[in-house]
């Protein structure tokens, strides 16, 4: 009953982790590729573009500043229609405005700098309007906000109920093996002898508990990974399971609070 | 009269008073001492406080006033490690047997040799030879619960003398036995005794000791009573 509590558990943990990790990551891999576009009313002269780089790199460091005029911004476009480009031929050549693409060096990545950065570009001269996705950075930072609540809430429940599952089974062990181990005493034995077959049982289902709940996650994260990962939205972020580190520190957290939860109830029930 | 200690003594009793609550007097003012090596037949009619004084013995109880020491412990200041190794020093046959039901003949006999890492081969062969002794061959692997009430006694029996105990109690060791095996159960106290364990042996059975040559003590509402004060104390009351 504690192993299947203590897998379940740890199953339950590492979910919300591996979750909250690869959106993280997903997020990481986004927003390398995070540009703003700053729409202008007018076109900048390429005499005063290095008052513009200047202005713009004053706020923070960037990776890259691209001026694009207005027929630049029609030859993108046709790119982009590819064989339905035809349609722009009845159109102004200047019916898109120029714009200015900044690239943001990665330590702009945070949510609040790039709306800092968003809203500084939005008092350059000329600039109309300031495009980054905004809408869908901000949902994924909320979400990952919340996942990452969710990871240490749950985190924090499980321990509380691995470690209060393994104390009352061994409690349970203590009561129904107190005729035995009231036995041993009078024979003699030491605390010791008395106590470490009860300690192993916590450590073993602490151990045993958390690598099957591992085991069981792996294999979902390999199910799911096979049969949703593909072409589309998803095949451009890379999932991947929880870290060595990390594994291996929910396995030994296991493995302590299990052999913890054992010790406090020995002490606690075990007259010795 | 002052009580000296009698520093020869392996099992000392000094004006040792018990008393259970709310007012029971088990025990009162008992003082005697068992020299290391001899045998005692400890009587008396049921609730004359022979059970109480053998758990005093092996600290199970521990007395309301007095002195009780053994092997030169006093059993009111022992440390816990000192009393876990005193323990396995005494062999001690309940009154209502204590053994584990759900084990074995064998694994129950073992229980104090593994206790104290008694090899292995020296455990199997101990065991056969309890079993040989007081006719319980072929019970070896039987759980305890499906034995009767005498084979249990002799178990409970085996399980004491297992590891050779310098001191041996046992509490009515013939109380659920025919006569037959009484006598084997007294064969085995007198081997012990002759490779040197001391023996305290609480019985209300009179045929035990009325022929043999182990002294008696006997106990009468919680008191010690010499019956016959002319009879040659080896066992002594401290100061005399």
């Amino acid at each position: 009953m504690t192993l299947i509590t203590v897998s379940l558990s740890v199953l339950i943990f590492s979910f919300f982790s591996l979750i909250f990790l690869n959106l993280k990551q997903a997020g990481a891999q986004l927003g390398e590729n995070i540009r703003l576009i700053i729409y202008l009313d007018h076109e900048i002269p390429l005499a005063v573009q290095p008052q513009y780089i200047k202005k713009i790199q004053s706020f923070n460091k960037v990776e890259k500043i691209v001026f694009k005029s207005r027929d630049a911004a029609l030859a993108h476009l046709s790119k982009q229609l590819g064989q339905d480009s035809d349609v722009l031929a009845d159109l102004n050549s200047d019916f898109l405005p120029p714009s200015i693409e900044v690239y943001p060096a990665k330590d702009l990545e945070s949510l609040s700098r790039i709306k800092q950065f968003s809203d500084f570009l939005t008092t350059l001269p000329g600039a109309q309007k300031v495009q980054y996705g905004r809408e869908w950075i901000e949902r994924l930072g909320y979400f990952t906000q919340l996942i990452k609540l969710i990871v240490l809430l749950s985190g924090g429940l499980l321990v509380l109920t691995a470690t209060f599952m393994v104390s009352s089974t061994i409690r349970l062990t203590v009561v129904s093996r107190n005729n035995e181990l009231e036995i041993l005493r009078i024979l003699g034995a030491s605390k010791s002898y008395i106590q470490l077959p009860l300690i192993i049982e916590g450590f073993l289902q602490g151990i045993l508990g958390s690598a099957i709940g591992l085991l069981c996650m792996h294999f979902l994260f390999s199910y799911v990974k096979s049969r949703f990962t593909g072409p589309g939205l998803l095949s451009i972020i890379h999932f991947s399971f929880l870290p060595t580190p990390i594994t291996a520190a929910i396995l030994l957290i296991s493995i302590f609070l299990c052999t913890f939860g054992s010790i406090i109830s020995i002490r606690k029930f075990l007259n010795l | 009269m002052k009580i000296k200690q009698n520093k020869a003594a392996f099992v000392e009793f000094i004006k040792v008073n018990k008393i259970y609550p709310p007012d029971v007097i088990a025990l009162r003012d008992v003082s005697f001492a068992v020299k290391p090596g001899e045998m005692i037949f400890l009587t008396g009619r049921s609730g004359a406080g022979k059970t109480t004084l053998l758990k005093l013995i092996c600290a199970l109880e521990c007395p309301t006033k007095g002195l009780v020491e053994v092997a030169g412990h006093d059993l009111g200041k022992i440390s816990q490690r000192e009393l876990q190794l005193l323990r396995q020093k005494i062999g001690m046959a309940y009154q209502d047997f204590k053994l584990l039901p759900k084990l074995t003949v064998y694994q129950n006999i073992a229980m104090p040799m593994e206790v104290s890492f008694t090899p292995n081969k020296t455990i199997i062969d101990r065991i056969n030879y309890l079993l040989d002794l007081l006719n319980l061959n072929g019970k070896k692997d039987i759980k305890t619960d499906k034995l009767s009430r005498g084979e249990q006694q002799r178990v409970a029996l085996a399980r004491a003398a297992a590891n050779y105990p310098p001191l041996l109690l046992a509490d009515e060791p013939t109380g659920n036995l025919d006569h037959e095996n009484a006598k084997l159960v007294i064969k085995l106290f007198d081997q012990l005794n002759r490779a040197g364990t001391t023996l305290i042996i609480a019985t209300h059975d009179h045929s035990l000791y009325e022929n043999h040559q182990a002294q008696t003590l006997e106990l009468s509402q919680g008191q010690l009573v010499f019956k016959n004060p002319d009879t040659p104390k080896s066992v002594a009351v401290p100061g005399e």
